[in-house]
Formats: C-alpha cells, sequence, structure tokens
C-alpha cells in the first residue's frame, strides 16, 4: 500500500510556492502593485462603511452600540478575508472548478484533493480583506472598553473557525449539484458565497423572529458575524453560544456526504469534458 | 534482477512488469440529456445513455509507441480520461504499470504524463520557468532529477527562447513545447498523449515527432498517442489501435491496416500526352501528361501491372507508392459509417 500521505514540512512547502508565485505576480509592476494594494483598501474600507456609518449616527443599531457593530464588521471581514486568502485557487468555489474543467487539472496531480484545495494561498494579493478585518477588529476592541479573560482569544479563534466551516461547507453542500449539471451550477458557489457576505453585515439584534431564525437556519448568514459576536461579548445565553458549532458540524457533515456522492456520479457517469473553455465549450 | 528474485515472481507478476497497460473488457457508458421538440419537454427532458466505449480490450507492452485511432467520437479522448483516472470505467478493469488509475492515482500520477493538446498545464499569467518550478514542488521531484530533466528539454526542445517569457504570451507551438517539457519534468514512464499536433504548423509538429521518436527510442519511454493525422501516426507508431464507435476494430501494424482496405497502391505515369489505358487500374486525375492510378494489388499482380506499363507507348517515367495512410483510414472510417 503506498502512502499518499503528505507530511507537514511538504505541506508548507506547497503553500510556499503558491505564495511565491503570488507575490511574483504582485509585484511584476511597480504600478499596477500600488494600485492593486489602493484599490483592496478602498474597496474593503467601502464593504463595511455603510453599516459603521449608520450606527454612528444613530448610536447603534438594535441594542448594539456603535463598536459593538464595527466588531462584527471586523468579525465578518476576518472571515470571508482568511478564507479568500486560503482559498485563492477557486478552492471556496468548487462549482466553478468543476464548471471550468478545472477539477480535470487536479485529477492529474499527484496530490489528494484536500491538499490541492487548501494550499492555493494567494497571501499577498488576496489578503487585504483579512488585514482590514484585523485592523477593524483592533480599534473595536479598544473602544469597547471591555475587560476580556484570559480564554477570551481562544474562544475568538474558535468561533471563526467555525464560521468558515459554516461558510466553506454551505458552498461545497451547494456545489455537489455542478457535479450533475456543470454548465448551469458553475457559478452556485459564488452565489452562495457573495449573498452571505452581503448579509452577513446586518446586526440582527432587534430583528423580528421571522427575520432572525431564517438568516440563522435555512440562510444562516447570521453564524457568520453576528451570533458570534453576541456570543463574544457575552450576550447570548448557553444554548445560543453552543450552536454556531453544532450548526458548522452538521452542515459540514452534508456538505462531505452530498460532495462526494456528486463526485462519484461525476467520475462513474457523467459526461466528463476536459477542453480550453471547460463544460461550456 | 537476481536469479531468486525471478525464480519467486510468478508468471503472472512478469507479465506485468513488462506490461504498461491492460484494459480488460472496458465498457464506459455516459448519460445524456436529450430535449426534443414541442412545449412538454421544456420541463420533461429525457435520459439518454451513450456507450463510449464497448468492451475494450488491450495491452500494451512497456516501450512500445502505439497510436490510438478512430473517427470524431470514438472513444479516443474517453480512453485517455480512463487510463489517466480522470474518469472510472462502467464495466471492465484497467491497470497501467500495474496500477488502478482509481485507486492508486496519486502513486500513479507521479511515473506518468498526461497532455490533452486542447488544454495547457502551464500557469497562464507566470513565466515558463515559474510553471516548472511549481511541478517540481509539486511532483516532489528530487533537485537532480529535475535540473538534469530541464537541462535536457532546454537543449531538445530549445526551450532558452521562451523559458522566461509567460505562458500567454506565447505561441501555440512555443505552447506545446513547454507543455511536452513541463509534462517531462519528472520523467515519467508512460505518457499518454492526446491529439498533441492539434493546430501545430509543419516545423513544430517535426520537432514534437522527433523528440518524441527520441524519447521512445532512446528512453524507453511508453507513448500512447491519439491524433487525427494519420501521416503523422504512421511515422512515430510501429502499432495501431483503431476504435470505431466504442469498439475495438483494429489492433496491429500499419501494414496489416492497408491490407484491410485491399492491397492498395498509387503510381503516377508521366506520357508524352497521350492517357494510357491500363485494365484493372483506376485512374484517379490527370493533366499534361501526368496521370494518377490506384491499383488493388490483391488483384492486379505487380508483375502484370509491369508488363502493361511496358507495353504502353509514349511512357516516359513510372512512380509507384503505397497509398497514402490517410486514403486508407478515411476508406475504413466510410465503411464503418455504411
Amino acid at each position: 500500500m503506498v502512502d499518499n500521505r503528505v507530511s507537514v514540512k511538504r505541506y508548507f512547502k506547497l503553500l510556499g510556492i503558491y505564495a511565491r508565485m503570488d507575490l511574483a505576480s504582485l509585484t511584476r509592476d511597480g504600478k499596477f502593485m500600488a494600485l492593486v494594494i489602493a484599490a483592496d483598501l478602498i474597496s474593503n474600507i467601502s464593504a463595511v462603511s455603510g453599516i459603521f456609518l449608520l450606527a454612528w449616527k444613530y448610536g447603534g443599531i438594535g441594542g448594539m452600540d456603535r463598536f459593538e457593530v464595527l466588531f462584527m464588521l471586523a468579525y465578518g471581514n476576518i472571515v470571508m478575508g482568511f478564507l479568500n486568502m486560503m482559498g485563492g485557487c477557486n478552492a471556496l468555489f468548487p462549482s466553478r472548478i468543476i464548471g471550468r474543467g478545472q477539477w480535470e487539472h487536479m485529477f492529474v496531480m499527484p496530490l489528494p484533493y484536500g491538499v490541492q484545495l487548501t494550499v492555493g494561498i494567494f497571501p499577498f494579493t488576496g489578503s487585504s480583506t483579512f488585514l482590514v478585518g484585523v485592523a477593524l477588529l483592533i480599534v473595536a476592541l479598544r473602544n469597547l472598553g471591555k475587560s476580556l479573560p484570559w480564554w477570551w482569544p481562544g474562544l475568538l479563534v474558535l468561533l471563526l473557525a467555525v464560521s468558515m466551516v459554516t461558510v466553506v461547507s454551505l458552498s461545497y453542500l451547494l456545489s455537489s449539484l455542478a457535479f450533475y449539471a456543470p454548465v448551469q451550477c458553475e457559478e452556485i458557489s459564488s452565489t452562495v458565497i457573495y449573498s452571505v457576505e452581503r448579509t452577513m453585515t446586518f446586526p440582527l439584534s432587534g430583528m423580528p423572529a421571522y427575520v432572525r431564525y431564517p438568516l440563522l437556519t435555512v440562510f444562516p448568514a447570521g453564524l457568520m458575524a453576528w451570533l458570534p459576536t453576541m456570543i463574544l461579548l457575552g450576550k447570548t445565553n448557553a444554548l445560543e453560544t453552543f450552536y454556531p458549532t453544532a450548526f458548522a458540524l452538521f452542515a459540514a457533515m452534508l456538505a462531505t456526504c452530498f460532495f462526494k456522492k456528486g463526485f462519484r456520479y461525476y467520475v462513474q457517469k457523467g459526461i466528463n469534458r476536459y477542453v480550453s473553455g471547460g463544460h461550456r465549450s | 534482477m537476481s536469479k531468486k528474485e525471478l525464480t519467486d515472481m510468478s508468471q503472472g507478476d512478469i507479465a506485468l512488469k513488462h506490461t504498461a497497460v491492460i484494459v480488460d473488457s472496458v465498457s464506459k457508458i455516459f448519460t445524456q440529456w436529450q430535449r426534443k421538440e414541442g412545449v412538454r419537454s421544456i420541463f420533461r427532458q429525457q435520459k439518454r445513455t451513450v456507450a463510449a466505449l464497448e468492451d475494450i480490450t488491450f495491452l500494451i507492452e512497456r516501450g512500445e509507441f502505439v497510436a490510438y485511432a478512430g473517427p470524431n467520437g470514438a472513444g479516443k479522448s474517453t480512453t485517455m480520461k480512463l487510463l489517466s483516472g480522470m474518469l472510472q470505467p462502467t464495466r471492465g478493469s484497467i491497470s497501467v504499470l500495474g496500477m488502478s488509475p482509481e485507486k492508486d492515482r496519486i502513486a500513479l500520477m507521479k511515473r506518468i504524463g498526461v497532455l490533452f493538446g486542447n488544454r495547457t498545464e502551464l500557469w497562464w499569467d507566470h513565466p515558463v520557468i515559474q510553471s516548472f518550478e511549481w511541478k517540481k514542488v509539486v511532483w516532489d521531484i528530487p533537485d537532480q532529477v529535475y535540473k538534469r530533466n530541464l537541462e535536457r528539454m532546454k537543449e531538445l526542445l530549445e526551450m532558452d527562447e521562451i523559458l522566461c517569457t509567460f505562458a500567454r504570451e506565447l505561441s501555440l507551438g512555443q505552447r506545446m513545447r513547454a507543455d511536452l517539457a513541463m509534462m517531462l519534468l519528472h520523467s515519467p514512464e508512460l505518457i499518454l498523449l492526446d491529439e498533441p499536433t492539434l493546430g501545430l504548423d509543419v516545423v513544430a509538429k517535426r520537432q514534437m515527432i522527433e523528440f518524441l521518436k527520441k524519447i521512445n527510442r532512446e528512453e524507453g519511454v511508453t507513448i500512447l498517442v491519439t491524433s487525427h493525422d494519420m501521416d503523422d501516426l504512421e511515422e512515430m507508431a510501429q502499432r495501431i489501435l483503431m476504435i470505431s464507435k466504442g469498439k475495438l476494430a483494429y489492433d496491429g501494424d500499419f501494414d496489416g491496416l492497408r491490407l484491410l482496405t485491399g492491397h492498395m497502391t498509387h503510381f503516377t505515369v508521366t506520357t508524352d500526352g497521350r492517357k494510357p489505358e491500363l485494365t484493372g487500374c483506376r485512374l484517379l486525375g490527370g493533366r499534361h501528361g501526368v496521370f494518377e492510378f490506384e491499383a488493388d494489388l490483391s488483384h492486379t499482380s505487380i508483375r502484370f501491372l509491369l508488363e502493361m506499363l511496358s507495353h504502353t507507348d509514349g511512357i516516359r517515367d513510372v512512380e509507384i507508392r503505397r497509398a497514402p495512410i490517410e486514403q486508407i483510414i478515411a476508406q475504413l472510417y466510410q465503411s464503418w459509417k455504411n
């Protein structure tokens, strides 16, 4: 039996080559680099400024004060920013990989699929949202004036991971449809991700139950920033505190099951293409 | 290999050691959506199953250079995808270098090279050398092997001029050369090439053919190649597998293939302007005293043909040659259609 496991050293070597390639494409041209950094910065700040300015003007939204809102926006930015940075090669958008025929590239690479999907990082061109998120988090924490217990950073990291697992699971769950209809479902993951990204910045505090519950269950945008923020600020009960983790585990199991099923269909029955435009040509 | 090791091996093991590819009774069935005319069909589309391959069996020995041909839609690319693990067979079994492409994908990919002419493995927005370095890390190629192979590729495929060029700025011929070089960086024992000469000009095509022949001859790399250009295939390969409608229609050498459509020979007769009358020969065309004929040597012997020509007045020159393989194949494809 051949051992196909990838050692930690090799994994970091793989991360390194993708990071080097990303740096090379950013630094190809000085003007291009300056433009990319400036555009990213403006775009990321403007993405959160609308909600924050509303919170600033009205002294908070739905029971959250202005810096609690800022903390929530920062949390959301860190979740999506980290995923964008780590999922450079469309790992966050698996339906694109399938629809564009890129999975066929993956078949011929001597690496486990999981490794291929997680090593394609864009730490230089894809890190702006993450960095803006971290900066906003520091500003929010300084202005919240709360004394945080020693375990609080651990809880923050855990909840960030839980939110990331949830959004990735949703993307993979719906992307499993692309194995059956590659052309029609090529952009289904981007629809999921972008919808979550746009909705998660709205504070759900004070919202009626018929708005809040769907956003915590069928379309769990509330688990990307709002509920974790409430947990981290100590504004939830025990059930609410464990709910995001339970939901993430359930979503991950469901996504794994459906994605594997779709994959089996794709290689056994699907019309597999390997041409320049993927399944579209 | 020591004598003891040899005696410890079963006949099956020895056969496997010398075999690169075993395709045993493989069928591949696809599902296709069908939409008929009419409003009802908008909501009720039908599924149809299509047999891309039906009960295909063949074996390729190590070191062989095999051509894989057939008309459009015959199942050539499907076979290539099955061998490279991109698809799984509906029935039957496949063994490549003694491994299952489905179960041993990772180990197998370290030992084979796959190149589809209509796709590139190069990183589009990076120089060619960057793609090579990426491959070195992903395939975990030892430094020594990488350096040696890179030097060889630079020399054999004239890579120096394009090594630092961004892949998107390469011409098709240059891109194919770069793709071929990248595929060979990990010293694959078997290479699968699907339409590698697609769209290449005469010079680029010649360069590729010569290169493939060289690595097959000198390094014993097993090659399975598909192409629509039969003359290229005949020049490269010693053996041809032909499929039609998903079934293996021919497995043998190119001379044997010629015999399938009769022993056709083409000859050109140059005269003083008169048209020669040759019994049993078909006139394909002629002008200004140069006439092209076709004869089936299984019906008209070469001796009879030469006798006829020697008794014909006004003949200045005769050139006899084998029928082009393209024509043989075209006749075969036509007969399979009928």
